[in-house]
């Protein structure tokens, strides 16, 4: 009797256990952590404890570094921000040599990877958005934690966050008037921007499936969420496989409504006086931009200045210099979130490692279903 | 000889392909080690999805490559055939549009036909009341009509060299017989062309079947899905190249039943020869007032291929933006900053210098080793060398960056990644297929009675392939080498994962403002680029006489 309790006793532990680290990884995975999320807005006392800390860490990094003599940077981003980037970098460096390859994100998967499985110590940093959680999941990223990490406005501990892709909602001012405009994302999917709204393709790693991912996380609610994507589908609009050529359609009028726009893609064309503006009521769907080091890297502490130096105020002003989103919330600039779209904005991050990882598998889980 | 450097050439092209297929069933995702399994091909024989995909594909790239390849063969008639006034401009004409990249055309014709934004569309509704759209860029017609535009190059130059190598007793036989110019060359003249022009459209059709930018640009807003995304997304969503390899193992499938039906069209060789030993001069056919008729054709030919996208190009680049009030204010609106941007781009012109180097080497090297392997299967008598007419056609079968995996895994940890070497070889298998089938459409014109002569008398292999076939096949060793030469010099496909990083190669520059989107930019970049080898065709045919296979 005795004996048959305590194997009840064990079974319910176990299952308790089991339950609870079941609970525990779903949460990891969907919700935003605290460690993921930051505060919108860091005191002035993070900002110099944070300056010195970077400080700190590049006198350290720099001798080895130096020694080392090269940096391989893997980016997706244009070449004329690599130059500028790595150029500053350079200069603030001298002795360091940086040199960067640059491909679309499945390019940089694939290179990235078979070089990995070939055993190559080929590159140092992986510069990009979608690639360095899927290079992550396959055991190529070293686990750094940036020592900036409390001005991060999202922070990951084993790969920084450098910059943010920020989505819009943008539209067309010669077609559609402010008045108009869909109240939120939600409203999008209202019947009446039937034939008006260009779609980003919901069934590839692009925009539109990391903001379904997450305003599905943010909402935590299925059938307000599949509601969204039945009336996204119901719309019945013609939908894009390339983000940069649907909001040049949006632009020349084939469409008047962008869903979504790069943040520094609008700014980049009102500053040249295209009509195109964003709806700032409409808070941004935000993506991490990280800097991923590679396991096997050939300058491993090159790489991890590169890193720290991105998050440096030097590096977000480099950065902001060429018109990409900065990461740091204490930093001021015209494509920061509070600039952009006011003081006090909700974002909604894009933080599911679940989709960050495995976006084919997600897709066929929470939007196949729907989409068909 | 012929055989070993064939089998030289051919192990070039069959080692990348065989490691991919390798890995097709060793592979699942990127980083991960799975054993040897078929779960990928089971994937793909399962995917309820693939008949209507592939049925998409037919008809995209059966559609284009017979548009390409007819409007390239009336090109190529019209041009070595008839008397057809103004005889510099028309041969120069068509040699225009293969300048212009496919990419610039999709673009420019996107501005023109888009329903609601379009040029033309704007044009109709403005000049002529006509509100509901007329055309449509994004639509299976659309899809066509730009990549269609895109194959006849490759048709006319193909062509050309077969209908200037007449020998024109054979229709001068059907005049005597009462025959009319018409009807001869419907009866005879087309029918001796049949495997050039098979041979073009079978390139053609594989490229339009494993062609990507159309397809996303203007198909999926249509909702018009073809067979090769499948490929891409086993790439850009799942990160396996296995998986990609083993969809496109369904390309090579179709790539092996049309070379099949090619092989078997041309299976009586001797039939098409239409060079034997017999003296000839080729004559030009007086079509009468018809004359009129095929100037108009070339020139709208010449509009439609590279005239009006080339304006529109200029007009954008040159616009603050892109809409059609903005259009149509040019050039009261002009500014030049797109240029500016260009022109300081950190490695527009570098890596042009680096790209122009390189193309040329490949352009002699492939059209060579093509001429080679084709001499191997029609012109030697060593057994089973048909099995090159697959191994040489194989790479078309395959997208480029699952085809660049191959040769990435192949160079890894050897001197020659991250090399210049590794980007040549890369370009060289990539392009074979071109100069490969163009010598073998034109080598099965040769009659063989010319090289047996050399045979009797003794000669041996290099007599034979360096004093007659050679020299007979200059035509179309000048237009594969110009085609070449074009292609490479814009690839970024093949290029993207075999450039090392800190060297620039030119393409992967430019092409970069068409991936990012920056279509003003791009404009601009594409003018520069079109200017200067405009410039160059120019300068090449003008001062220095070049034939380009004309």
């Amino acid at each position: 009797m005795v004996r048959t309790s305590k194997i009840a006793v064990a079974l319910l532990a176990t299952f308790l256990i089991a339950a609870a680290a079941l609970a525990a990884e779903k949460a990891a995975t969907k919700a935003p952590s605290k460690e993921q999320v930051r505060k919108e807005t860091s005191s002035a006392s993070a900002t110099a404890a944070a300056a010195k800390a970077f400080e700190k860490v590049s006198a350290e990094l720099y001798p080895k570094a130096k020694q080392e003599g090269n940096l391989v940077v893997y980016s997706v981003w244009d070449v004329e921000h690599l130059k500028v980037i790595t150029d500053a970098f350079m200069k603030r460096y001298p002795g360091i040599k940086a040199t960067y390859w640059q491909g679309r994100n499945p390019e940089i998967v694939t290179r990235a990877l078979t070089e990995f499985q070939g055993g190559q110590a080929s590159w140092d940093v992986v510069l990009s958005d979608n690639a360095p959680p899927v290079i992550r999941a396959a055991g190529a990223i070293m686990n750094y934690d940036t020592v900036q990490r409390d001005v991060l406005y999202l922070h990951d501990p084993t790969m920084p966050t450098v910059s943010l892709q920020v989505q819009a909602l943008a539209y067309n001012t010669k077609k559609m008037k402010p008045a108009d405009l869909p109240k939120s994302w939600e409203d999008v999917a209202n019947p009446k921007y039937k034939g008006v709204v260009a779609l980003d393709d919901p069934m590839r790693a692009g925009p539109l499936s990391s903001m379904l991912s997450g305003l599905k996380t943010q909402w935590n609610d299925d059938n307000r969420y599949n509601n969204f994507v039945k009336g996204l589908k119901a719309l019945n609009v013609p939908v894009h496989q390339s983000t940069s050529a649907m909001f040049r359609l949006v632009i020349s009028g084939e469409y008047s409504i962008c869903m979504p726009a790069l943040l520094h893609d609008v700014f980049e064309e009102m500053h040249k006086g295209t009509p195109v503006n964003y709806n700032k009521a409409v808070p941004p769907v935000v993506f991490p931009r990280q800097a991923g080091i590679y396991v096997k890297a050939p300058d491993p502490n090159a790489a991890k200045l590169f890193a720290e130096w991105l998050i440096s105020e030097e590096g977000q002003k480099a950065i902001d210099s060429v018109g990409r989103e900065t990461s740091r919330n204490d930093f001021k600039s015209h494509t920061s979130i509070e600039a952009a779209f006011g003081k006090n904005t909700k974002p909604i991050p894009v933080t599911d490692r679940s989709f960050l990882e495995d976006p084919k598998k997600w897709l066929d889980t929470n939007v196949k279903p729907i989409w068909g | 000889m012929p055989l070993v450097g064939s089998a030289i050439a051919g192990a070039a092209i069959i080692t990348p392909v065989l490691v991919v297929l390798w890995r097709s069933f060793t592979t699942g995702r990127l980083g991960f080690n799975v054993g040897l399994n078929i779960a990928n091909y089971v994937r793909v024989f399962g995917d309820k999805d693939i008949m209507a995909m592939l049925g998409n594909s037919v008809a995209y790239a059966g559609g284009s490559a017979l548009l390409g390849t007819g409007v390239g063969a009336l090109l190529a008639w019209i041009v070595a055939r008839t008397n057809t006034p103004g005889k510099t401009l028309v041969e120069l004409l068509p040699l225009y549009p293969i300048l212009m990249p496919p990419i610039m055309k999709n673009i420019a014709w996107i501005l023109l036909l888009a329903p609601r934004s379009g040029i033309l569309n704007g044009m109709l509704q403005q000049f002529l009341g006509i509100e509901t759209p007329i055309f449509n860029a994004f639509s299976m017609t659309g899809m066509i009509w730009v990549f269609g535009l895109a194959c006849v190059p490759l048709g006319y130059l193909f062509l050309l060299p077969v209908f200037l190598s007449f020998d024109p007793s054979l229709e001068e036989s059907a005049y005597i017989a009462g025959s009319k110019p018409v009807n001869t060359m419907l009866k005879i003249t087309f029918p001796l062309a049949v495997p050039a022009f098979l041979s073009a459209f079978v390139l053609n059709f594989l490229r339009g079947l494993r062609s990507f930018e159309t397809p996303v640009l203007q198909g999926t807003p249509a909702n018009i899905k073809v067979f090769v995304s499948r490929v891409y997304d086993s790439m850009a969503l799942e990160f396996n190249t296995g998986l990609a390899t083993a969809y496109s193992v369904v390309l090579v499938a179709l790539s092996v039943i049309t070379l099949y039906f090619y092989v078997r069209a041309t299976r009586f060789s001797d039939r098409y020869a239409t060079i034997t030993g017999k003296g000839y001069r080729v004559k030009v056919i007086d079509i009468g007032p018809w004359k009129y008729l095929t100037f108009f054709l070339v020139f709208i030919y010449f509009l439609a291929g590279i005239a009006i996208p080339f304006i529109v190009l200029i007009v954008v680049s040159m616009i603050p933006y892109f809409d059609y009030d903005t259009f149509m204010k040019f050039p009261t609106n002009a500014v030049l900053t797109n240029y500016y941007t260009v022109m300081h781009h950190p490695s527009f012109v570098t890596g042009f210098y680096n790209s122009l180097v390189l193309s040329v080497t490949i352009a002699l090297v492939t059209v060579l080793a093509g001429i080679v392997m084709a001499f191997t299967i029609y012109r030697t008598r060593a057994s089973g060398t048909r099995v090159f007419e697959f191994i040489g056609t194989l790479p078309l079968a395959f997208p480029p960056l699952v085809l660049s995996v191959g040769l990435v895994i192949i160079f890894l940890g050897t001197p020659l990644y991250n090399s210049l070497w590794a980007l040549g070889i890369g370009l060289f298998v990539a392009y074979f297929p071109y100069a490969f089938r163009n010598a073998s459409g034109s080598i099965v014109n040769i009659h063989k009675e010319l090289d047996e002569a050399a045979w009797v008398h003794g000669a041996r292999w290099r007599h034979v392939f360096f004093k007659i076939t050679l020299p007979i096949l200059k035509p179309s060793v000048g237009g594969a080498l110009f085609y070449i030469f074009i292609e490479a010099i814009r690839n970024v496909d093949v290029a993207v994962l075999l450039t090392s990083p800190g060297k620039e190669y030119g393409p992967v520059t430019l092409f970069e403002y068409f991936r990012v989107g920056q279509w003003a930019e791009a404009a601009a970049g594409g003018v520069v680029y079109l200017v200067v080898l405009i410039a160059a065709v120019s300068i090449a045919k003008f001062a220095f006489n070049m034939k380009f296979s004309l």
